[in-house]
């Protein structure tokens, strides 16, 4: 080795490692797995103190997060979640339950449908032998009075003796013409003398005629 | 390789052999026994899984479906596990991509709904919130105020830089199985991990020499009042 080689490598090993040289020395320890070496550490006391320090902060980071999750993951919480995992597990295993759609309830209820076609297709056919049945069969006649057995009517009425009874025409042939517009022959009846003197003054259809 | 590196290698192999166990038991149709040995990984990886969901989606409740989601999931698929990667890893990829899209749903949710005002107990149970016999009132708070910092200080960063630090760091996870976890290349895992605990240092380091300093000055007020 050369003189000047001794008095580059010995200027190296004087001069003090960077934060950044630390934390490449940090970096490949715990990239490759093992303990960190490097020539200057071993022979400056400074620089071991100062990487000592940078490994235990970031220890005390380690531990930070180790704590903080031991204080989230309780005991008790990591047995519940093993059990709820063993639980999903087993009820991976088994068969999974068809839950029936709908639609599949279907047949279920098909015979109480089927029940209730009969009783629409029924109710339809009374229907159309009823109207048919009236075509030809005079209800009215079949349920007459007159067919009604007369012990139905015996405390509705008294009896009725035929020889008093008199017909009576509520309708006088006044009113009649009256209603049918017979003026003439209303005119001719007019009995009130008070109206007599108005009745003359008015004319006649049969003066117009003339 | 580190300590804890080292006695990991027994464990995973123990947990290759429960996994193609498991796998066995399924083909045979012997569900009840791959549960019962299912159980077992559960058991061993489920604090973990925990974590490593937390760090993504800092809630609870949704932690706990995140990972009951994963272990059910990995379980069905198991059939596609292979033995060439750990089974750790291959699981905590299924956790990660289940994370992934819990954070994507949320933000489309998010983007519908107002969010309701923090409140600082906003995370816990009431039963965890009533009084006991832990730490005082002030540690309490001075480590939920750290942790607050902490966790706003790993929201700053990018989301790759974010997987990589966690998992490397929290999970002491090679750059090799951080490749394998995240589907980055080996070297910009070891890119990320750098930048990423370097833009952290710049984020902590000045509250915590500030904190430091301030200890410093109230140690030097007592010795000489």
């Amino acid at each position: 080795m050369s003189i000047l080689d001794r008095m580059t490598s010995h200027w190296a090993s004087t001069r003090h490692l960077t934060d950044d040289v630390l934390a490449e020395i940090w970096t490949s320890a715990v990239a490759d797995g093992r303990t960190a070496s490097h020539p200057h550490l071993s022979a400056c006391s400074e620089c071991r103190y100062r990487y000592a320090d940078f490994t235990r902060f970031l220890d005390e980071i380690k531990d930070d997060a180790y704590a903080e999750v031991d204080q989230v993951m309780s005991a008790e919480r990591l047995a519940a979640q093993q059990t709820q995992i063993l639980r999903r597990l087993e009820a991976l295993e088994r068969p999974a339950r068809v839950i029936a759609f709908p639609k599949a309830t279907r047949p279920a209820i098909s015979p109480s449908r089927a029940g209730q076609r009969w009783v629409a297709t029924a109710a339809a056919a009374g229907l159309l032998i009823g109207v048919a049945a009236g075509q030809f069969v005079d209800f009215r006649r079949a349920f007459a009075p007159a067919h009604r057995s007369a012990g139905s009517f015996v405390a509705d009425s008294a009896p009725v003796r035929p020889g008093n009874v008199t017909p009576v025409s509520i309708i006088g042939p006044i009113d009649e013409a009256f209603i049918y517009g017979d003026t003439e022959l209303s005119a001719r009846s007019v009995r009130d003398s008070s109206l007599r003197a108005l009745d003359d003054f008015t004319p006649r259809a049969r003066d117009f005629d003339r | 390789m580190t300590g804890a590196q080292a006695a990991a290698s027994p464990a995973r192999e123990a947990d290759s052999a429960t996994a193609s166990a498991v796998k066995a038991f399924q083909a045979d149709g012997r569900h009840a026994e791959a549960r019962e040995r299912y159980a077992e990984l559960v058991a061993r990886h489920q604090r973990r899984a925990g974590r490593i969901a937390f760090h993504y989606l800092r809630d609870s409740a949704e932690v706990d479906e995140a990972v009951q989601d994963a272990f059910v999931r990995a379980y069905s698929h198991l059939s596609t596990f292979r033995e060439e990667l750990p089974f750790e890893v291959w699981f905590t990829r299924i956790l990660i991509n289940g994370c992934l899209d819990r954070i994507k749903a949320r933000t489309r949710r998010e983007r519908w709904l107002v969010a309701m005002p923090e409140s600082p107990h906003a995370n816990t149970d009431f039963a965890e919130r009533v009084a006991g016999s832990g730490p005082s009132p002030e540690d309490q708070l001075l480590s939920r105020e750290r942790r607050q910092r902490l966790a706003t200080a790993l929201a700053k960063l990018p989301e790759r830089q974010r997987s990589v630090f966690m998992l490397s760091h929290y999970e002491g996870c090679t750059s090799r199985e951080v490749s394998a976890l995240t589907g980055l290349n080996e070297s910009t895992v070891r890119v990320h991990l750098f930048r990423a605990i370097r833009r952290l240092r710049t984020l902590l380091a000045p509250e915590a020499a500030r904190e430091s300093s301030g200890s410093a000055a109230g140690e030097k007020r007592r010795v000489n009042p």
